[in-house]
C-alpha cells in the first residue's frame, strides 16, 4: 500500500500527533492535580488556581484543534493508541491467547 | 497451461457430484466442483499467485463474485463451508496435478470438515450489534444516582476552578456507573441472545457513527429454525430506551470455520 505524503496531509499528520501528545500529557497531568486536591494538602486557593490552569489548558488545546482543523485527526491517534493499549492488555490478562497465536504463527 | 497451476477455493459443499457452475467466478473464471467421498470442493483454475489489487473498485468486485459463487453453491448443495478470499492450493511439485492436491487435501482433512459440515447443517450466520445512546442513559443516570445529584449541587456554589475540578469529578463518577451498567447489559443481552444460537463469537466493538456507543458485537451461528425467535428477541432489545440493534444475514457462516483456514494454510 502506498503512502501519499503531500504537504498538507503531512501537516495535519504532525500536528496531530503532537496534539495527541499534549493531550496525553495533560490527562496525566489531571490524574496527579485530582491526587492532590483530593489528599487535602492544598489550601483552596491552590485548588482554585490548578483547576482555573487546567481549565485554561483544556480550552487552549480545543481551539488548537478548532483552528487548524485537526479535531478529528487528534481523535484517531488517540483511538489507534488506545486500540494498542487494548490489545497489549488483552493479551497480558489473557495467557491462553500466547499459545493459539505462536500455533499459528508457526 | 503453466499458467493456471493453482485451484482457487471458494467452499466445501456437501455433494458428491462433479459438476460445471460456469463462468461466474472472480473475473470470470469457470468455476467447477472436484468431489472427494461426500464432499466437493468448489473451485477455479488460476495461477499460483494470489488476487491482489491496490484499486479498491477492483478488490470490491472480487470479493463479491467470491459471495456469489458461495450464494450459488449453497443454493444448489445445501451447505457450503466457505474459505477466505484468496484461499489458493498449489501443487508441491510437477508430478501431482493441480485436482489431485485439491483430492488430497479434501482426503486429508476428511474428518475435520465432517464435523464442521456437521455444525453448520441448516445454520446461517447472523451478524448481532447493539448500540446505546450515551446521551440518553446519562441523563438517566444523573436523574437517579445520589452521588451525582450532590456533585451537581455543589458545583453551583464553587468559583470557577473549583467548579471546573468539581465537574471533572463528575464526569468521572458517570463513566464509571456507565461502565458498570454497560457490564450488566452485556451479560444481560448475552443470556437473552444465547438459547437462539448454537454458537456466538464474541467480536471486537467498533466506532459507531453518531451519537451511539457499540455495546456489543456478535457473530451468531443461528439455526434456520430458530431465527424468528431470535429476531423477535432482539425487536425487544430494540423497542428499548436508548438502545438500538442491527441484525444482519444470513452469511456464510465464517465466523465458526475460521480455525479451519487457518490451518489448512499452515500445511
Amino acid at each position: 500500500m502506498a503512502i501519499d505524503i503531500r504537504e498538507d496531509n503531512l501537516k495535519h499528520g504532525v500536528l496531530g500527533l503532537v496534539l495527541a501528545l499534549v493531550e496525553i500529557i495533560r490527562d496525566a497531568l489531571k490524574i496527579q492535580a485530582f491526587k492532590r486536591i483530593e489528599s487535602g494538602i492544598l489550601s483552596e486557593e491552590e485548588c482554585e488556581r490548578l483547576g482555573q490552569a487546567l481549565m485554561d489548558l483544556d480550552i487552549a488545546l480545543e481551539e488548537i484543534k478548532e483552528e487548524q482543523g485537526i479535531t478529528e485527526s487528534v481523535q484517531a491517534v488517540r483511538d489507534g493508541l488506545d486500540d494498542i493499549v487494548d490489545g497489549v492488555i488483552d493479551r497480558i490478562a489473557n495467557p491462553e491467547r500466547w499459545r493459539e497465536e505462536t500455533k499459528v504463527g508457526s | 497451461m503453466e499458467q493456471e497451476k493453482g485451484r482457487y477455493l471458494y467452499g466445501v459443499a456437501a455433494s458428491e457430484s462433479a459438476v460445471r457452475l460456469g463462468p461466474m467466478g472472480i473475473e470470470g473464471c469457470d468455476v467447477y466442483t472436484i468431489p472427494y467421498g461426500d464432499f466437493c470442493a468448489i473451485v477455479h483454475n488460476c495461477p499460483t499467485e494470489p488476487y491482489q489489487s491496490t484499486d479498491e473498485e477492483t478488490v470490491k468486485r472480487w470479493v463479491s463474485a467470491h459471495q456469489g459463487v458461495l450464494d450459488e453453491a449453497k443454493e444448489r448443495f445445501g451447505a457450503v463451508i466457505p474459505f477466505g478470499f484468496d484461499t489458493i492450493l498449489q501443487p508441491g511439485d510437477e508430478a501431482t496435478s493441480p485436482d489431485q492436491v485439491v483430492k488430497d487435501w479434501l482426503k486429508g482433512d476428511y474428518e475435520r470438515l465432517c464435523s464442521i459440515m456437521e455444525k453448520i447443517k441448516d445454520r446461517d450466520e447472523y451478524g448481532v450489534q447493539i448500540f446505546y445512546e450515551p446521551g440518553l442513559i446519562g441523563r438517566q443516570i444523573a436523574e437517579q444516582s445520589q452521588e451525582i445529584q450532590k456533585l451537581k449541587e455543589e458545583i453551583a456554589t464553587k468559583s470557577p476552578g473549583m467548579a471546573y475540578i468539581y465537574r471533572q469529578k463528575l464526569e468521572k463518577v458517570a463513566k464509571a456507573e456507565m461502565e458498570k451498567l454497560a457490564d450488566s447489559w452485556f451479560k444481560d443481552f448475552y443470556g437473552r441472545i444465547k438459547p437462539h444460537c448454537d454458537d456466538i463469537v464474541i467480536e471486537k466493538t467498533r466506532k459507531a457513527d453518531g451519537d451511539r456507543v457499540m455495546l456489543l458485537n456478535f457473530s451468531c451461528l443461528v439455526h434456520k429454525e430458530k431465527v424468528d425467535s431470535l429476531g423477535r428477541e432482539l425487536e425487544e432489545i430494540n423497542n428499548m430506551d436508548g438502545f438500538s440493534v442491527h441484525f444482519s444475514g444470513p452469511w456464510p457462516p465464517y465466523s465458526f470455520v475460521a480455525k479451519a483456514v487457518v490451518s489448512i494454510k499452515g500445511e
